[in-house]
């Protein structure tokens, strides 16, 4: 039987996806059973989430010709084909 | 996504400027929102892009196109980022966020402080702003494992070749940044109902 603790460090490490598939059923009938294992697991989701959402933050500064700079920094690196 | 085929990692080799471009299109954007997430500036982080870009043409003969050209790129990122931050910080054996962790079950593996259910009305916004706060406490390398795993959904297989370490090691990265950002997002308020 998995603990509390078994369960949320698996999911913590991101590992449980590559785990054997016996811990993995043992998981999904753990959070089936676990509502405190359940609002850790949307913890971390809220977190991935709260990630992207800084990530995309980032991603709006650019300015539009970001690419056309590397390109231009390239230049007299690339095989002028 | 770019297709790594003999003709594509062909043009690539003779740098070709249209070949090139298409790297650039399609990475480019990708590289750099992962440089400010491990925290370098607006100019640091284009100017780091640039030169991920330079070693990519540079050692592009040594590229054979069995990894991803996306893997690839990442692990140059990772490479210049250390160099950039000089003084390799050396991963610590244990961090205060383990004994934290641990804290929060008794011997039996159980919780002792339930974790609270996660406001459901945090907009976007506010979650990317609380959470950049929060981004400053994790170490160069918990940062930059985070970055990875999280935001660009790369798998620990990746990471570990990005990143030389191993998969466990990666693992315990990842899980020390996540409790540290949950225990700081937690200090903010946020899992306690409003």
């Amino acid at each position: 039987m998995m603990t509390c603790h078994d369960v949320s460090t698996l999911v913590s490490t991101g590992e449980l996806p590559e785990a054997p598939l016996v811990r993995r059923l043992g998981v999904r009938m753990h959070l089936a059973m676990c509502r405190h294992c359940r609002a850790f697991r949307r913890q971390v989701a809220t977190i991935a989430r709260a990630a992207r959402a800084a990530s995309l933050t980032f991603e709006r500064e650019l300015p539009e010709d970001f690419e056309s700079k590397i390109v231009q920094r390239l230049r007299p690196l690339d095989g002028g084909v | 996504m770019v297709q790594l085929d003999d003709t594509y990692l062909g043009r690539l080799r003779r740098r070709d400027p249209e070949a090139l471009r298409a790297v650039v299109d399609e990475q480019g954007r990708r590289l750099y929102r992962a440089a400010r997430g491990m925290g370098y500036s607006k100019s640091e982080a284009e100017d780091l892009v640039q030169d991920v870009f330079v070693t990519f043409i540079e050692s592009i003969e040594r590229f054979e196109g069995r990894a991803q050209v996306g893997t690839w790129l990442f692990g140059i990122l990772h490479h210049k980022s250390q160099e950039r931050r000089r003084t390799l910080v050396r991963d610590q054996l244990n961090d205060p966020i383990d004994q934290i962790f641990e804290s929060q079950f008794d011997a039996r593996g159980n919780w002792i402080r339930p974790p609270p259910a996660p406001d459901r009305h945090v907009s976007a916004q506010e979650a990317g702003k609380a959470i950049q706060d929060c981004l400053e406490g994790l170490s160069p390398s918990q940062r930059d494992v985070f970055q990875l795993r999280q935001v660009e959904e790369l798998s620990a297989a990746e990471v570990c070749k990005i990143s030389g370490k191993t998969i466990t090691h990666v693992g315990v990265l990842f899980h020390r940044a996540r409790m540290k950002l949950r225990e700081c997002l937690e200090g903010k308020g946020w899992g306690r109902s409003q």
